[in-house]
């Protein structure tokens, strides 16, 4: 366990060093930011409740959807498929620690860094530039501290599976770009879920992308309570230990078929 | 002009052609991988589209605009921005700037060859039919749920708005790329201009707050490229009261933008000095 958390303060390390990247990274999410709230007030025009969210409730939203991209980082994460196309992974693999948790200590440090540098500073210029909801309470504060940790662990375990692919083939990136580009949508991050047709709810509740997206954003505006939010929090569960143990398996596999070329 | 100018002109793009040639060549060889790609490329951009109609239903309008309208403005940036994606992707600045990180940029300015069109030839990604395709499907649903009244003016005109929109991006691609020759690294705020940029004509300009309309409008005239353009297409009024000719300098602009980010890339060419890796 001790070389779980070296790696994660390494990794902690690395990131804090990036500083110009951080302020470029925060005015980018700022601006794609601003845009898509004006898209949402657009919509909204004279309304000023739809499906449950005020017009400030999805101004917010917008502010958390950017704030968590880099924390979870599930529109692009290369760095597994990388070192397989490198030859890395042998020195990986020899280490005294499982493959999965040599990956998931490293990403660990960079999440936590992710959700503070990037998360929470996002959410204070929000607050600069609009009114936005905040939560409230110990409850909701415990539901979401459960809620954001859950659902990094569901996008690191989709992450490595969809790395995983690398194992099998040289354009793993293409799978990659697959893999990542429906999470766009099906999470809940492009637009709320609540505000599509039921089908469509139904059919992204069966995937396990809203665990890592609409879960906390509903957690945070207070959209999900009592048993709900308990059956949310029970799905992510769910996911995290489904998709691990489905890692676990393929990874065997893989394993098995790594041919690292030599040079 | 005299003889040996056109030669040399024929002589450089010849050489484009055989560079262009031999990448198209190289990345439909695993022929399934690469029809896979784009059609992958094609659905998960799609999904975006689709999305956003079925919210639509919800709403009815963006801000007076139906449907049909914002497809008209989603499909042009679509279309051009996979365009100037697979021309201009040798001055995308993340693969530029790792030529100049790596000093790669030194082997081609050693050849005998104008750099610009070298740069130029060094990638061509032909996958992004993927998101091209996806935006003719999308100028398809604008054409059904629009109602444009078709005229020649407007048929001439609308290729001329994809190539302003096109020397725009790419000439974006450009200065992005020649920051690199003193910045090294790719900077991430280029990523404002082009994707954010993208991103934002892809909606009515007049939802966005006035600084940054106003921004995007006299700055970074962006939006003279396709929000000005679809006024005219769709017959609808200025809601910011400017001459009646804006919808028509789209391509003035365009180009203008592309040859100024020449200009400053030669400047860039003539001051670059190599990493020395």
């Amino acid at each position: 366990m001790r070389l779980f958390w070296e790696l994660t303060k390494l990794s902690f390390q690395r990131q804090l060093t990036y500083r110009a990247a951080l302020v470029a990274g925060l005015a980018t999410n700022l601006f794609f930011g601003i845009l898509r709230a004006s898209v949402l007030v657009a919509l909204y025009g004279a309304r000023t409740e739809v499906a449950g969210m005020s017009i400030r409730d999805a101004i917010t939203y917008t502010a958390l959807t950017q704030g968590i991209i880099t924390y979870l980082s599930i529109f692009g994460w290369y760095d597994l498929m990388n070192s397989i196309a490198s030859g890395e992974v042998t020195a990986d693999l020899l280490k005294p620690l499982s493959y999965f948790r040599f990956w998931l200590a490293q990403d660990l440090g960079r999440a936590i860094v992710a959700f503070f540098l990037r998360g929470v500073s996002i959410m204070l210029l929000y607050m600069l530039i609009y009114d936005i909801t905040l939560p409230h309470g110990i409850e909701q504060g415990l539901a979401l501290t459960a809620a954001f940790s859950l659902s990094w662990f569901v996008s690191f375990a989709w992450r490595f599976l969809v790395n995983l692919a690398a194992f099998w083939t040289p354009n793993a990136k293409g799978v990659g770009r697959f893999a990542f580009g429906i999470a766009w949508v099906l999470s809940g991050f492009f637009m709320p879920l609540r505000f599509f047709p039921a089908w469509f709810i139904t059919l992204c509740n069966f995937t396990p992308f809203p665990s890592m997206v609409n879960t906390n954003i509903e957690i945070y505006l207070g959209l999900l309570t009592g048993a709900a939010l308990w059956q949310a929090l029970l799905l992510q569960v769910v996911w995290a230990v489904g998709l691990t143990l489905l890692c676990q398996a393929i990874l065997r596999r893989g394993v098995r078929h790594l041919v690292v070329q030599g040079g | 002009m005299n003889r040996r100018y056109i030669q040399k002109l024929g002589f450089t793009f010849a050489i484009y052609w055989r560079l262009i040639a031999i990448q198209m060549r190289a990345q439909v060889q695993y022929r399934v991988s690469f029809l896979l790609e784009v059609l992958s490329a094609a659905i998960t951009m799609s999904m975006f589209f689709i999305s956003l109609s079925l919210v639509f239903a919800r709403f009815g309008n963006l801000a007076g605009w139906t449907l049909g309208e914002v497809a008209f403005l989603w499909a042009i940036v679509e279309v051009a921005f996979g365009l100037m994606d697979m021309i201009f992707s040798g001055f995308d600045p993340i693969n530029f700037g790792r030529r100049v990180r790596q000093g790669t940029l030194d082997q081609l300015l050693l050849r005998p060859v104008n750099i610009t069109i070298q740069v130029l030839g060094d990638d061509f990604v032909l996958r992004r039919l993927g998101r091209i395709c996806e935006g003719f499907i999308i100028f398809a649903v604008a054409l059904k749920l629009a109602h444009i009244d078709w005229t020649l003016g407007k048929l001439l005109y609308l290729p001329c708005v994809v190539i302003g929109l096109v020397c725009f991006f790419g000439g974006l691609f450009i200065v992005g790329a020649t920051i690199t020759f003193w910045t090294v690294d790719s900077i991430e705020a280029m990523n404002i201009l082009t994707y954010g940029g993208s991103e934002m004509l892809s909606y009515p300009a007049h939802i966005y707050p006035d600084w940054l309309r106003r921004t995007f409008m006299y700055i970074v005239p962006a939006l003279f490229l396709n929000y000005y353009p679809a006024l005219y297409f769709l017959h609808k009024p200025d809601p910011f009261g400017l001459p009646a000719i804006m919808p028509f300098v789209a391509p003035l602009v365009g180009i203008g933008l592309l040859w100024g980010s020449l200009v400053f890339w030669r400047f860039g060419i003539r001051h670059y000095q190599s990493t020395g890796t």
